[in-house]
């Protein structure tokens, strides 16, 4: 028994070796390189050897060790169980905790402008993380073109503030307003398709968006992109170090030196009440009618329909939320980078996002949180190796999808109690 | 003679070739029982289709009669004929939202009272009064509910998580929940036990003598149907066979030959 | 001159929908026999475009004849391709047939990611040309001002696609393999019960649906002479709207929809914008999902209450 099994282990992992070495053999081995605007390949066997062996080795230490322990699943499950139980019982004091760390950020000793704008970046993908989270997580609206709504917003407010010159805080509600014009535009003909049918068409939309800015050219000026886009100002006081004739800019009004991480921390507690407001809305509005309506329809779309709960309004204003929450995000982004082109909206971002909802827990606020931190922290730890992360993103997509397809975090709050709601 | 809560006339439903539904016309009382029998693929379930309008009918009128107003089933479409009409149906394989819980089940089927409460979500953003007193009102009614079927003290577990019989009674009263003036029931008695069916039984009594709402159920039980129903109608291949009370329909000839067969 | 471009406007749209009705192809038999829209076909046909390139590029270095050469490199790509697509259905795909409805999907988005960034950091970002392996044609109508050319690449790409959809048409009709993909694509727990291997008729899916893909990026490699590693992810949702376009699930519907894909596309750079040429695609895709969503050749979908 113990010896044939053995036998099969064996046969089992030279197998997966010969599928490696089909897989890698040609790809990896044979490298293709330009050398006087001709193709030659250069032979890098010794990778591919490398490779083969780990792949057959790895596949009979498996064998040995995990499928045969029926506990395949048991170990990846528990932990994110026990990490579900403990931002259960502790969410409260956590979600404080980071809150307040998160205020302080700035002023901490070791901050300084490098992890500053990490910080200003994750939150952004948290926001649009949370804002996803509405369509996919609450609505369950596979959505793959969130990007689009993001571009919306980024260019709509671009656009205001060069040549109108409004300011930021009338420019933001603007963009968001557009964003979800488009998403009622976009969702109207489409939300009564099936799921994996509605993530093509989102996923098309998005590209349409993106092709249609990077060739419409008298407005969006195309690949160049929209430069000179305002900087967002304190509140009517400008961040600049030399102000003009009589202007009052934010040092000279509050007596301060000049700093240009004045204006780094402004945008940084700019993102984060923006993100805030996106997560304290979601969870209030999942406690509306509208919001279990959204979670009703995910769960069974036919069981909604006979009770009287309209399906498409109710995804159209899922559709709508997200997107002008996608829209406000855009217009950071705008604000914040003040430049824009196609090239920062492309699917990946969506993909990104998408990964961060799903990785998260589909409708876990908390989940968005954890999961950008660790995927944008990936991203950023292995900045020099931009394809190798891009790997590992998406084969983490794969391994979540087969081991906790509900995300890390993946339990459910009811929206209201008996309890509670009796003893009031 | 009293009006008729639901009219059915000549009722047709074609797919393609194949004719589900032919010429159909029965009627149902407000505060009774109706029965729809038949073997198996006598277009039972079709007929449900029809009236809380998932499928078209191809031809035929669908009428029902509210206290002051005649209501034209066949001019509202699906989730219509359960928000305008007050028609509530359940399911044949359950269909509860198994990973909310119970009371939010209960919750959802109130969905567009409390829309309307909730000023369409504004309202609702900032905690009106109005609101508040709404959505209290719904939670009393859903544990009106849960009080009746004795599930009140798993209100806050997930459906799905109920055992069978649970569910299906939840079914019932997450229908009733939306206030319907005729609850349509495709076998609710189906899977259930003798002791689950005889507390089904009460239910649906319950519902006919004290909500005064109107119940058509299909069922393969007998003796749901029989003790039961006020009024039977039998289906064969479509069509309508028999009806009457449900003393005259276990007797009736028609009715034998359909389920036996004939003896040649 | 107007006659004469059109015409050749046909023959290069007739070119070019072979090449997105091969890979259709994989997308709609998948669809059909598991019900999932497998995202990373589309580069699975890079890959196989890749092995193609390398090919013949290590080919060029032998005295070996042309037709064997072309013979050799299509069963190459086939072979290795086919390799890709099993793995990626073992690892990916299998383990999430029982999951909820959305998850091979993301799973697929996963994988598609995965692909691409792979063949990025192995083969590098910078695009790749091929010297043109076969080269001449014929030309007509030259009087006209406009010359018509015919390439006998095209004839190539034509025939070979010809070939194999006979091929594999008749696969799907008259074998027992087929019978066995129709019998899962009705009800697979039936399929099991009746001693068919259900694990492995949707393994061979995958692997048909590959190495077509294959072919078409070897043809892509030919026609267009140059490739990168994100020529997937256009090629695969143009050949996804071409699938859905003929009907998902049909066999000669995905061909039948990649020749009106690769048509549309033609013309429209043609006659109204080369700019916008992508769109075009989308927009035909957006439209027949909404209006039009069984297709040419497709089965209607009825819900089932």
């Amino acid at each position: 028994m113990e010896k044939k099994f053995f036998q099969t282990s064996i046969k089992d992992s030279l197998f997966t070796g010969l599928i490696a070495l089909a897989l890698f053999g040609p790809i990896v081995g044979l490298r293709t390189v330009a050398k006087n605007e001709v193709l030659e390949v250069h032979p890098k066997w010794f990778i591919v050897l490398i490779i083969v062996i780990v792949c057959a080795v790895g596949r009979f230490l498996t064998n040995l060790y995990v499928y045969n322990r029926d506990q395949k699943t048991g170990i990846q499950s528990s932990i994110g169980k026990s990490i579900s139980n403990f931002l259960d019982t502790k969410g409260y004091q956590i979600a404080l905790t980071a809150i307040i760390f998160s205020v302080i950020f700035p002023f901490l000793p070791f901050t300084d402008r490098y992890l500053m704008d990490i910080a200003i970046m994750m939150l952004t993908y948290i926001m649009l993380g949370w804002g996803l989270n509405i369509v996919i997580g609450l609505a369950g609206l596979l959505d793959l073109g969130y990007v689009a709504f993001y571009a919306v917003g980024a260019y709509s407010y671009a656009l205001f503030a060069i040549h109108f010159g409004w300011s930021f805080w009338i420019c933001l509600p603007i963009a968001g307003i557009f964003a979800a014009m488009f998403g009622v535009l976009l969702g109207f003909p489409v939300l009564r398709l099936r799921g994996d049918y509605l993530a093509i068409v989102t996923l098309a939309f998005g590209e349409m968006i993106r092709i249609l800015l990077l060739n419409w050219y008298q407005l969006t000026k195309g690949p160049d992109g929209l430069t000179g886009i305002p900087r967002p100002s304190f509140f009517g006081l400008p961040f600049k170090s030399f102000p003009d004739e009589g202007e009052q800019t934010f040092h000279t009004f509050f007596g301060v030196e000049y700093d240009p991480m004045q204006r780094i921390i402004f945008l940084y507690y700019l993102i984060l009440v923006l993100a805030l407001i996106t997560n304290l809305f979601t969870i209030k509005i999942r406690r509306l009618p509208i919001g279990r309506a959204w979670e009703a329809l995910r769960e069974d779309e036919i069981a909604c329909k006979s009770l009287g709960v309209n399906p498409r309004n109710t995804k159209l204003t899922a559709f709508a939320i997200g997107a002008m929450f996608g829209g406000f995000a855009g217009s950071f982004f705008a604000t914040r980078q003040a430049f824009i082109s196609p090239e920062s909206f492309t699917f990946i971002e969506s993909a990104i996002i998408v990964a961060i909802v799903v990785l998260g827990g589909m409708g876990s606020q908390t989940g968005v949180v954890l999961a950008t931190v660790f995927l944008i922290g990936l991203i950023e730890v292995f900045r020099d190796f931009e394809s190798y992360r891009m790997i590992a993103f998406g084969g983490a997509m794969v391994l979540i999808m087969i081991f906790r397809p509900r995300g890390i975090l993946a339990t459910r709050k009811p929206t209201i109690t008996l309890e509670k709601s009796s003893s009031k | 003679m009293s009006q008729k809560l639901l009219d059915v006339e000549n009722l047709t439903m074609k797919f393609g070739g194949l004719v589900a539904i032919d010429n159909l016309s029965f009627s149902a009382d407000k505060d009774k029982i109706t029965s729809i029998i038949g073997p198996n693929g006598a277009g039972k379930t079709t007929v449900f289709n029809c009236l809380t309008g998932f499928y078209k009918a191809t031809a035929g009128s669908m009428f029902l009669n509210k206290e002051n107003e005649r209501l034209n089933l066949r001019k509202f479409s699906d989730f219509k004929v359960a928000q305008k009409a007050g028609v509530a149906r359940t399911f044949q394989n359950i269909r509860l939202f198994p990973q909310m819980s119970v009371l939010e089940n209960l919750m959802v089927a109130q969905h567009n009272k409390l829309m309307d409460a909730s000023g369409f979500t504004i309202l609702g953003l900032f905690n009106s009064p109005s609101f508040v007193k709404k959505e209290k009102e719904a939670v009393e009614i859903s544990k009106y509910w849960l009080d009746i079927i004795g599930l009140t003290h798993r209100a806050d577990d997930d459906a799905g998580d109920l055992p069978y019989g649970d569910q299906r009674k939840l079914e019932i009263v997450r229908a009733m929940c939306i206030n319907p003036h005729l609850l349509c029931l495709d076998e609710p008695a189906a899977g259930l036990n003798a002791k689950e069916s005889a507390e089904l039984n009460k239910l649906l009594l319950f519902i006919k003598n004290e909500k005064k709402t109107g119940i058509l159920l299909i069922e393969h039980d007998m003796s749901v149907v029989m003790e039961i129903s006020d009024h039977v109608v039998v289906l064969n291949y479509g069509k309508k066979i028999f009806q009457g009370s449900a003393k005259e329909t276990k007797n009736s000839p028609e009715v034998i030959e359909a389920y036996l067969g004939t003896e040649e | 001159m107007d006659t004469a471009y059109f015409l050749q406007q046909l023959i290069n749209g007739v070119t070019l929908g072979s090449v997105y009705g091969l890979i259709a192809i994989g997308y709609t038999m998948v669809y059909g026999i598991i019900g999932m829209i497998n995202f990373a076909h589309g580069d699975i046909f890079m890959v196989g475009a890749f092995i193609a390139l390398i090919s013949f590029i290590l080919f060029a270095l032998t005295s070996i004849a042309l037709p064997i050469v072309l013979l050799l490199t299509l069963l190459i790509a086939m072979v290795f391709t086919a390799c890709y697509g099993w793995t990626v259905e073992k690892l990916a795909y299998k383990p999430l047939r029982k999951s909820f409805r959305l998850a091979p999907l993301i799973s697929a988005l996963g994988m598609s990611i995965v692909l691409q960034n792979y063949v990025q950091a192995a083969q590098g970002a910078r695009i790749k040309t091929l010297q043109p392996v076969i080269q001449g044609g014929f030309t007509f109508m030259e009087d006209t001002g406009f010359t018509v050319s015919l390439s006998y690449l095209q004839i190539f790409i034509v025939l070979v696609t010809i070939v194999l959809m006979a091929i594999f048409t008749l696969l799907i009709t008259k074998t027992a393999l087929g019978r066995a993909q129709r019998a899962c694509e009705q009800d697979r727990t039936m399929t099991a019960l009746m001693g068919i291997n259900v694990d492995r008729t949707i393994s061979i899916t995958f692997i048909i649906g590959s190495s077509l893909a294959s072919v078409a990026g070897m043809m892509f490699v030919m026609y267009y002479g140059v490739i990168d590693f994100y020529i997937g992810f256009l090629a695969g949702i143009k050949a996804f709207t071409a699938a859905v376009l003929g009907g998902i699930g049909s066999v000669p519907g995905a061909m039948l929809g990649g020749l009106l894909i690769g048509l549309i596309e033609v013309f429209w750079s043609g006659y109204i914008s080369i700019e916008y040429k992508d769109i075009a695609a989308f927009t035909v895709l957006v439209v027949v999902l909404i209006f039009f969503p069984t297709g040419f050749l497709g089965k209607p979908d009825i819900e089932k209450v």
